[in-house]
C-alpha cells in the first residue's frame, strides 16, 4: 500500500523553513562583519533581520494545515521526543521563530518601533510596556539565533534522512545537502531584495562571495552523493534510478543541477571575477545579479520537491 | 512468570489467497473499503505448464525496535510490553512521518478521520484473551499467533524446528514475523 503522503504543502515547507534560516545566517553573519559601522553590511543584516521570520512562520502554517487534524498540532509542543526528527525539528523551529521575531525587532529602528506600537489596539494597550530599544543586543541575539538557524537549515534534511526504509533520503549527505541549499536560498533572497532596492556594490560583493561559498560546497555535496549511491547497497543505487534515467531525471540534472546551481554559480563567478584577478571592481549587473538568485531560488525549491517525491518513490525491495 | 512477547509465524505455502483474513479484520476494525491492515503479496511466474502462484499474507511486523514508534513526534505510535505496536487516536496528529517510515507499508492514513491506523494484533481482543481475527478466521491454518518467549508455546515449538525468514531485516527494525521455509 505504497503512497505518497508528503506533497506539495511539505514542499513548501521545507523550502521556507530553509530560506528563513538561510536569511537568519546571513543577516547574524552581516551583524558580526560590521565594523566600523559599515552601511553595505548593515543593510544586509538589517534586510535578513526583517525578512527572517516570515518565511518559517509561513511553512509553519503550511506544516500544521498538511495535519490531518491540524487542530490538534500543539500536542507537537507537549512532548519533546529525541529520537524524532520531527519532534526536534518543531522545537528548533519554535525557537527559531521566537528569536528571529525578536532580532527583527531588534532591527527596527525608533520610527518603526513607534509605528508598530500605535498599531496595538486598545485592548492590548498593556503590551506598551514592552516598547523598549534592543538595538544594543543585535550581536547577542545574532549569536543565540546563529546556531538554531543552522539547525533548521539541517533538520529539514535530517527529517528526510533519518528515515531507513528510503534509501533514497537514508544518508547523512541529505542533511548536509539541505543545509546548504538552505543558506544559499537565504543570500539569494537576500541578492533579490537588494537588486530591487539598489544595493552597493560592496553589499552585492559579501552576498556574491557568501553564495558561491555555498552554492560550490552544495554541488560539491551533490557529487559524493551520487557516487556514494552508485557504490552503496543494491537498494541505494535502485532508488538513484529515479534520476539516473527515471522520473526525475530532467528536473535533477537539467533543471535543479544545471539552472538551478550551476548556472546562477557561473554568473556569480563570472560577476566578482574581475575582483578575484585583481582588485578592481566586480561587474555591478543588477538584473543579472537579480536573475542569478531566482534561479538559486528555484533551484533550491526544486531540490525539495525532487527528494520529497522522489524519495517516498524509494523503497527497500 | 516471563514477559510476554507476541509474534505471528505464516506458512505461506498453505495461503489459498482466499483474502478471509482480509474480510475477517476489515470487519473486527472496521476498516474503510480501499484500505487495508492485512494484505497478501501474489506472485505469478513462469509458463504453463511449468509455472508457479505463491501467496503472501503481510501485516505489521511489530517490530522490536519499531520505525513507526521512533519517528512518532507525540508519542502516539507506541509499543505495549508485550511487543505489540499500537497507535494511540487521540495522540496522534495525522502528520504521516509513520507511514513514510515503515519499510513494509504497513499503515495508512485515513483521511475522513484524520489519524493513521495499523494493524494491531486486534489488542482488545488479545486483552480479552482471545487470538487476532486473522488468526482465528484463516480456512487453511496459515498463520500461527503465540508468545515467542513462551518455551512451551506453539511459536517456539514451530520455530525451534523450521527455517524461517524474516522480511528485509536490513531494515534495522527487528520484524517478529517469521515466514517458514520449504521443509
Amino acid at each position: 500500500m505504497k503512497t505518497i503522503e508528503w506533497r506539495f504543502l511539505i514542499v513548501n515547507y521545507l523550502f521556507l523553513g530553509g530560506l528563513s534560516a538561510g536569511l537568519f545566517f546571513v543577516s547574524a553573519l552581516a551583524t558580526y562583519l560590521q565594523e566600523r559601522d559599515s552601511f553595505a553590511d548593515s543593510r544586509i543584516a538589517r534586510y535578513g533581520a526583517l525578512l527572517a521570520p516570515w518565511p518559517a512562520m509561513l511553512g509553519s502554517f503550511l506544516l500544521i494545515f498538511d495535519l490531518g487534524r491540524w487542530y490538534r498540532f500543539y500536542k507537537l509542543l507537549l512532548h519533546f521526543r529525541w529520537v524524532s526528527p520531527m519532534s526536534i525539528g518543531t522545537w528548533l523551529l519554535s525557537a527559531f521563530v521566537l528569536v528571529s521575531l525578536l532580532y527583527l525587532y531588534a532591527w527596527l529602528n525608533p520610527q518603526q518601533r513607534d509605528w508598530l506600537f500605535s498599531k496595538l489596539p486598545k485592548c492590548l494597550s498593556s503590551l506598551r510596556a514592552l516598547h523598549c530599544d534592543l538595538s544594543g543586543s543585535r550581536r547577542l541575539l545574532a549569536a543565540i539565533g546563529f546556531p538554531i538557524s543552522i539547525g533548521v537549515g539541517i533538520y529539514t534534511g535530517v527529517l528526510l534522512g533519518a528515515v531507513q526504509s528510503r534509501p533514497f533520503w537514508n544518508t547523512n549527505l541529505v542533511a548536509q545537502l539541505f543545509l546548504f541549499s538552505a543558506l544559499s536560498t537565504g543570500c539569494a533572497a537576500l541578492i533579490v531584495a537588494l537588486s530591487w532596492s539598489r544595493g552597493e556594490i560592496e553589499e552585492i560583493r559579501l552576498l556574491y562571495t557568501l553564495d558561491i561559498c555555498f552554492l560550490t560546497l552544495e554541488f560539491f555535496i551533490v557529487l559524493p552523493y551520487i557516487i556514494h549511491g552508485k557504490l552503496s547497497v543494491q537498494a541505494v543505487q535502485d532508488s538513484l534510478k529515479l534520476i539516473l534515467g527515471g522520473p526525475f531525471t530532467l528536473l535533477f540534472w537539467l533543471f535543479f543541477l544545471g539552472f538551478g546551481l550551476l548556472v546562477p554559480l557561473g554568473i556569480e563567478v563570472r560577476e566578482i571575477m574581475p575582483s578575484l584577478l585583481s582588485k578592481t571592481l566586480i561587474h555591478c549587473n543588477r538584473p543579472l545579479a537579480a536573475i542569478a538568485a531566482m534561479l538559486v531560488l528555484i533551484g533550491g525549491f526544486l531540490l525539495r520537491y525532487i527528494f520529497v517525491y522522489a524519495g517516498q518513490m524509494s523503497a527497500i525491495k | 512468570m516471563h514477559q510476554k512477547r507476541f509474534a505471528l509465524v505464516i506458512d505461506s505455502r498453505k495461503c489459498i489467497n482466499c483474502k478471509a483474513c482480509v474480510v475477517a479484520c476489515r470487519a473486527e476494525n472496521n476498516v474503510p473499503l480501499g484500505k487495508s491492515r492485512n494484505w497478501i503479496n501474489e506472485e505469478h511466474r513462469g509458463v504453463w505448464p511449468k509455472l508457479l502462484a505463491s501467496f503472501e499474507p503481510e501485516q505489521c511486523h511489530h517490530c522490536a525496535d519499531p520505525a513507526c514508534v521512533r519517528v512518532c513526534p507525540t508519542g502516539a505510535s507506541w509499543q505495549r510490553p508485550d511487543g505489540v505496536v499500537v497507535i494511540n487516536e487521540s495522540d496522534c496528529i495525522g502528520c504521516r512521518y509513520c507511514v513514510i517510515a515503515c519499510p513494509y507499508d504497513a499503515l495508512f492514513f485515513r483521511e475522513d478521520r484524520g489519524i493513521v491506523e495499523k494493524c494491531d494484533l486486534c489488542a482488545r481482543r488479545l486483552d480479552r484473551g482471545e487470538i487476532p481475527a486473522c488468526v482465528e478466521t484463516c480456512p487453511s491454518k496459515v498463520r500461527v499467533f503465540g508468545d515467542i518467549n513462551d518455551p512451551d508455546g506453539k511459536l517456539r515449538e514451530v520455530l525451534d524446528r523450521r527455517q524461517y525468514r524474516v522480511k528485509k531485516p536490513e531494515a534495522g527494525t527487528g520484524p517478529h514475523i517469521y515466514y517458514l521455509l520449504r521443509g
